[in-house]
């Protein structure tokens, strides 16, 4: 089973740590949902995780390969896929041609439309064209086909109508019950503890809570105090 | 008008290039984000190699590709510099850095060329192909049609029909995406200095015989080259081959009317400055009302 393990990681920008010293692990066929107010540095984490921007120090290691000096496209190479926030299709290729491009050699692209049978009428058409939600599907399914053992999902929901969320929720849940190790950033705390396994809360670059996604569903002020810290006091 | 004929068929062979050199222009800018302002110095570099190879008695066949491949790795050595230090400029940096490395080349081309020290530069293709009301149209000017209608043509099919054509696709459209789904995005960039390289060495070595035979004046191609790749809007490859092939006639042209024949090289700029009117007038009409 697939284990994804992050340690003592540290991460600046313009030389400001913005990540500091944050522990976390995703397995196979669990969703890791990180949660955090906005400014935490969620997305900065994942970009250092991807290899977009550089780690300071710590380690990033998926299935006993250290893959933090590594460029994005040798961590791609390993199994390790990003769906950046901002739903990023090649927009002047239809979607077709958006799966095909990332499409790994034991891949189908069937995958991709039985995970979302909406994208198959839509296979012809030039992403850009796709509405939010149809984009937000080629990215994830795009990422399938590229054969991962994590995905790193950075707030998809942006934007998007709640029904749409709630589509893309399931196929999260999906992906990971095939046995993927996906880490999950959402702003719609309540519909990503509800599919996820393990919840981490960031704050300032820290994490002040690693557990249970059900049991912090269950206690929403506690959810609240992680989120704002003293502030909530 | 039976000179100004003769003058214009004159300029094919040199808007055979232009649009070769016009279509890499954009084959560069869409696929790496680069307005690649030292382009023709690439192919300047690969043919004055040629020379040099020739000039040590080298067969004209084999300095040709030797003078080719010359051309391939100037480009490469162009593309180390964008890739590793200027991947994430944006366009207009990117720009900035080519146009210095252009005076930077010319400045070493000329001293290792011996500056303005005659050079003979070999037809590597002689002969009359035909003749055309009259005129005879050159092989060379035949080949650089030929060659620039299937640049152009394999570029589109190659970039629509290939799975490296897709990628190369991806990677102008987001490279940051392709890269995080496993793209060789370096490789690739890389693969497009080196192609635009070793064809734009090709196509100057052929029309060199007919320019100054400098390095500076070859150097400077790049005019006529990125006023066909602005007829194509950087975007469209037929408009950039048919641009080009029409500055070379308007060229020939020009040479053939007596009081203006001395400006013909200043044509480019005028294209240019056409192109760019003709795109600014929506704007004008909206600034009016």
């Amino acid at each position: 089973m697939t284990t994804f393990s992050i340690g003592a990681l540290q991460v600046d920008r313009s030389g400001i740590p913005v990540i500091r010293g944050v522990d976390l692990e995703a397995k196979g066929g669990e969703i890791s949902v990180l949660l955090g107010s906005n400014g935490a540095g969620k997305t900065t984490f994942l970009e250092s995780l991807s290899g977009i921007i550089p780690v300071r120090s710590g380690f990033i290691n998926l299935d006993g390969v250290e893959l933090a000096k590594l460029r994005p496209g040798a961590r791609a190479k390993t199994g390790l896929s990003h769906v950046e926030q901002g739903r990023t299709v090649f927009p002047a290729m239809t979607t077709e041609e958006n799966l095909k491009v990332a499409l790994h050699p034991d891949a189908d692209l069937k995958e991709a439309y039985d995970l979302f049978p909406e994208l198959l009428q839509r296979r012809n058409v030039e992403a850009g064209m796709l509405s939010g939600g149809e984009q937000q599907m080629v990215v994830i399914a795009r990422s399938i086909v590229n054969r991962p053992r994590v995905i790193l999902i950075d707030e998809m929901s942006s934007g998007l109508a709640p029904v749409i969320v709630s589509r893309l929720m399931r196929a999260v849940r999906q992906l990971a019950d095939d046995g993927i190790a996906v880490v999950l950033v959402e702003q719609f705390a309540a519909l990503a503890l509800a599919i996820g396994n393990r919840a981490y809360v960031l704050r300032r670059g820290q994490i002040v809570y690693d557990g249970d996604c059900a049991a912090l569903a269950r206690d929403p002020a506690h959810l609240h105090r992680l989120y704002l810290g003293d502030a909530a006091a | 008008m039976d000179s100004l004929f003769t003058a214009a068929v004159a300029g094919l062979s040199a808007g055979g290039a232009y649009a070769i050199l016009g279509v890499c222009a954009i084959f560069t800018y869409r696929l790496v984000a680069v307005v690649n302002f030292t382009g023709a110095a690439i192919g300047a570099a690969g043919t004055f190699a040629m020379v040099a190879l020739f000039e040590l008695g080298m067969p004209l066949l084999l300095a040709v590709l030797f003078g080719v491949a010359a051309g391939a790795l100037a480009g490469l050595a162009i593309g180390l510099v964008m890739t590793t230090w200027f991947a994430g400029s944006n366009a207009s940096t990117k720009a900035a850095v080519t146009a210095a490395l252009l005076v930077g080349i010319i400045a070493v081309g000329l001293r290792l060329t011996g500056g303005q020290h005659p050079h003979y530069f070999p037809e590597i293709i002689p002969g009359s192909a035909f003749r055309l009301a009259g005129v005879e149209v050159t092989w060379a000017a035949v080949t650089t049609l030929v060659l620039s209608v299937a640049f152009t043509l394999l570029t589109e099919q190659f970039l629509a029909r290939t799975r490296t054509g897709l990628q190369l696709r991806a990677l102008s459209q987001r490279p940051m995406a392709a890269e995080l789904i496993g793209i060789r995005v370096r490789l690739l960039a890389l693969g497009v200095w080196a192609v635009t390289g070793g064809v734009t060495a090709f196509a100057l070595m052929i029309i060199a015989p007919l320019r100054s035979p400098d390095f500076a004046s070859l150097s400077l191609l790049v005019v006529p080259a990125l006023a066909a790749a602005l007829i194509g809007a950087f975007s469209s490859f037929r408009a950039a081959l048919i641009g080009g092939v029409m500055i070379g006639l308007l060229e020939g042209s020009v040479s053939a009317i007596g009081p203006v024949s001395q400006y013909r090289g200043a044509v480019p700029f005028l294209v240019i400055l056409a192109v760019l009117l003709w795109s600014q007038r929506g704007a004008r009409w909206d600034e009016a009302r």
